[in-house]
């Protein structure tokens, strides 16, 4: 029932009265009226833009948000008004559903901004009146095939290489060149070998000259035709061993051997195989001089080294209709003219129209405006009916072709779109990334200075002043409580990619060179320790340790290595099982000399110094291993 | 050789006259000319009825409702119909909305004609509100001269039994098909029959007002219920 119904509902009531004196049996019992609701304005406050409307109103559509009691979620005693913390502009359109019962879409907003509008409103987005349907549908399945386009790409790039079998990898080298320089090479020879075969199919039939022996001009194929047969040859095995390939590294092989690029290279190797086997033989030669015909399909295969071959391809198919309509339309035209041209120039005498067959090629020709003059009428009536052709057929092919044109221009700005956006995805995740890990790196800067404060006021005076300084107050602070919590829950740490990954790296490497474990790590903790290593550890700093303050600032820089091994306690067993691969690494000589990645270095807390040990062992976490690794 | 220049010449006259009408047709097409004055009533829909209702005091005058009552009625009513006046259309679309399993045009049609008191096609706020002030807020008396207002189709002050039955026919309608028990084609017919025994006395075969009136009143039931809907606004 429409909302502005509903205002007429007392009316309805109030004419039932009609029923009354013929009703045969008591009316039933009236619901409860209801305590008259106060009959009111309510305001609505969208992010400082005020709207009013009446409580009716609102309440028109009870299974929304704003027609229901979930609005006294939002309910601000203060002002005595609802607030919103949403887009004014699109709430216009949906304070106006309300109003009128017509929910539009406007052309200029986002359509997942709207959408997520009228989600976090309650309303459906079916309820969009007829007027601007349309257009919603449109964008929204532009959006999707946008969000459809991007996952495929996702897909197909995140494969990491060492993922994929022998086949899958030559799979994806054949569909994406560039990914290898091999798929490169192979990419271009083929390209090239496909050029070299159908400028020799040109060149064959060029006449060459007079041959040896004859006086008569010859073409260069039977001049030169052991030349061009071997030519020939090689590009036909090429091709051969390219289709194998294709076929052996098909993921789904019975759907490649269906699909239109393989029945191309098929069709364009298949005429030499006959060739080959049907020499000789007089009767079939004409057949065979056909079968050369399809070598030039080979041209086609052109299409897989570029794409706007394939966006034509497309465009062609997925005008199918259009193209169809010209066709039947231009039929209908050329049967009408060419039996009116044909029965006016019966008359006239040795006119070229025999018959009305005969005459479609004159109507076919007129009609596209070609007009070879071969054929032309002759008579008065002839020559109206001409130019009436002419000009209809001007028209009948210039109507379905911008439908053709708009269809090819779509598709083709959308690849463009899609070949821009995977280019520009790379910077994009590049400074995303660079922009997290800033963020990271603010986490653990929080964790040395909250400790820091916590722990030791002293120490942390004057390096921690720093850090402390960049410390974001408020929602940063919570916010790395909350991942502090994380940790302490999962008994894991957080650390950087990079160094997560030397680190991955280091354990393979570490592992092969036997070491005693035990000995370092039981002894005195050391004192700084410099000492090349490749172990990095991210853990809580002591409290009481101090580094030296000249390493404070170098959050990023690379920096010599710090090692602090504590003493072997229990309590480093409740350390993370990161942190335990690390158990066995020893630091390793300076002799060593290893290639680290560059590691961002942990920010760590002032500098230690020895008399911290004794105190390590008591708190729990307090021993902390500061490893700062740095590429030297 | 006659038949072939006949041939020739009937060719050329068809061809001619078959040229002659297709360029008309192609100017008038074109809009160059134009054969029938049709194009003109086109531009007389555009004006549409308008119609504003008398001042909020004359009809809190006139009708029972309150200022407040009378500015909520007036918004639901400009809503529905924002140029002020309901044409027959628009209110069975409306009343149709109530019931939506079955067909209420027919009984819509009977209503707008109770309601619309000076019978000139349209229901204004005025007829509307003035209905509902005697609906809602008026004496049993006037309420069940609305009744009667309302069965008396053709309205000459007797309800006949072809009247009722187109009445009775028309709210029948309203229930649609899928009822409990399943409507028959003589229930409406009975339930006339019925009617009639109750109201007519003198069995003259029609229904005066005062008859209604009587009758009405001494059935307890009816009385009841014509205070049913009191407290809808």
């Amino acid at each position: 029932m429409a909302a502005g119904v509903a205002a007429w509902l007392p009316f309805a009531r109030a004419a039932a009265i009609g029923w009354m004196p013929v009703a045969g049996a008591p009316m039933p019992v009236p619901p409860p009226g209801k305590h008259r609701r106060q009959e009111g304005l309510i305001m609505l406050n969208v992010s400082g833009t005020k709207f009013q409307t009446w409580r009716d109103t609102l309440e028109r559509y009870p299974d929304t948000l704003l027609g229901s009691t979930e609005r006294d979620f939002f309910f601000h005693e203060e002002t005595n008004e609802y607030f919103f913390d949403r887009d004014p502009d699109i709430f216009r359109h949906i304070l106006n559903f309300y109003r009128t019962g017509k929910l539009h879409y406007p052309r200029q907003e986002c359509i997942s901004a709207y959408d997520e509008e009228l989600a976090f409103f309650g309303i459906i987005p079916e309820i969009i009146g007829d007027c601007c349907y349309e257009e919603y549908k449109d964008r929204r399945r532009e959006n999707q095939e946008r969000i459809q386009d991007d996952e495929d790409m996702d897909q197909t790039n995140d494969l990491v290489a060492a993922d994929l079998s022998f086949r899958e990898t030559m799979w994806r080298a054949f569909e994406n060149p560039h990914t290898s320089t091999m798929a490169l090479v192979f990419y271009y020879v083929t390209g090239f070998f496909i050029a070299v075969s159908v400028l020799a199919n040109v060149v064959e039939t060029v006449p060459c000259g007079p041959g040896p022996n004859r006086v008569k001009e010859v073409s260069c194929g039977d001049r030169y035709a052991l030349a061009f047969f071997c030519l020939d040859t090689a590009c036909v095995m090429i091709f051969t061993v390219e289709y194998l390939l294709r076929l052996l590294a098909a993921p789904s092989r019975y759907k490649f051997v269906k699909s239109v690029m393989s029945i191309i290279d098929v069709v364009a190797i298949m005429p030499y195989y006959i060739g080959l086997v049907m020499t000789d033989n007089e009767d079939v030669s004409g057949a065979f001089v056909t079968l050369r015909v399809f070598r030039v399909f080979r041209i086609f295969k052109f299409s897989r080294h570029s794409a706007g071959l394939r966006i034509l391809g497309y465009t062609l198919k997925s005008c199918a209709s259009e193209l169809g309509f010209l066709l039947f339309s231009l039929t209908m035209a050329i049967i009408i003219f060419a039996t009116v041209m044909f029965y006016a120039e019966k008359g006239s005498s040795a006119s070229k129209f025999t018959s009305i067959p005969a005459a479609f090629w004159y109507t076919i020709v007129t009609m596209t405006t070609l007009g070879y003059g071969d054929m032309v009428p002759k008579t008065i009536m002839g020559k109206i009916f001409g130019s009436v052709c002419s000009l209809s057929g001007v028209l009948v092919i210039a109507l379905p072709v911008p439908v053709i044109v708009s269809n090819f221009s779509r598709i083709y700005h959308q690849s463009q779109r899609a070949e821009k956006r995977r280019a520009q995805k790379k910077t994009r995740l590049a400074r995303i990334h660079a922009v997290k890990s800033g963020g990271a790196n603010a986490y653990l800067q929080y964790k040395q200075s909250r400790l820091l404060i916590d722990l030791d006021e002293e120490a942390s005076k004057e390096a921690g002043q720093a850090l402390v300084c960049k410390a974001n107050p408020g929602f940063e602070v919570h916010h790395h409580h909350l991942l502090h919590c994380l940790e302490k829950t999962t008994n894991h740490e957080f650390v950087d990619e990079k160094t997560y990954e030397a680190s991955y790296r280091d354990v393979t490497l570490v592992n092969q060179v036997s070491h005693s474990s035990s000995t370092s790590s039981t002894s005195s903790p050391h004192g700084l320790s410099s000492c090349c290593s490749r172990r990095k550890r991210k853990t809580f700093n002591v409290p009481n340790s101090n580094m030296s303050v000249g390493l404070q600032g170098s959050i990023q820089e690379l920096s010599t290595i710090q090692i602090r091994d504590r003493p072997f306690t229990n309590s480093r067993s409740s350390r993370s099982s990161l942190n335990a691969k690390f158990e066995e690494t020893v630091p390793l000589n300076c002799d060593q000399s290893y290639i680290t990645a560059a590691v961002i270095s942990m920010p760590t807390p002032p500098g230690t110094t020895p008399e911290g040990d004794d105190s390590t062992s008591s708190t729990n976490y307090s021993q902390a291993n500061i490893v700062r690794v740095s590429a030297l | 050789m006659l038949s072939a220049i006949w041939e020739t010449e009937g060719l050329q006259t068809v061809g001619i006259v078959v040229l002659v009408f297709a360029s008309i047709k192609l100017l008038h097409l074109l809009g160059l000319i134009s054969f029938s004055e049709d194009s003109v009533e086109d531009e007389l829909e555009l004006s549409a009825v308008r119609h504003r209702p008398e001042g909020l005091e004359q009809l809190e005058a006139q009708t029972r409702f309150s200022r407040k009552e009378l500015q909520i009625l007036y918004r639901g009513f400009k809503n529905e119909c924002p140029s002020g006046v309901v044409n027959e259309e628009t209110f069975k679309d409306i009343y149709s909305q109530f019931f939506p399993q079955g067909d209420a045009s027919t009984y819509a049609h009977f209503l707008f004609n109770a309601f619309d008191t000076d019978h000139n096609g349209s229901v204004s706020f005025e007829d509307f509100v003035m209905g509902l002030s005697i609906l809602l807020r008026g004496t049993i008396q006037e309420k069940l001269n609305w009744a009667f207002n309302l069965y008396d189709i053709n309205k000459d002050g007797y309800i006949t039994k072809e009247e009722m039955l187109d009445i009775m026919k028309a709210i029948y309608d309203m229930m649609g098909k899928c009822t409990y028990p399943v409507l028959k084609e003589e229930t409406p017919r009975q339930h006339v029959e019925v009617f009639f025994q109750k109201m007519d006395k003198n069995k003259d075969g029609v229904v005066t007002i005062d008859e209604f009136i009587d009758c009405c009143q001494n059935d307890e039931n009816i009385m009841r219920s014509m205070h049913l809907f009191e407290n809808v606004l």
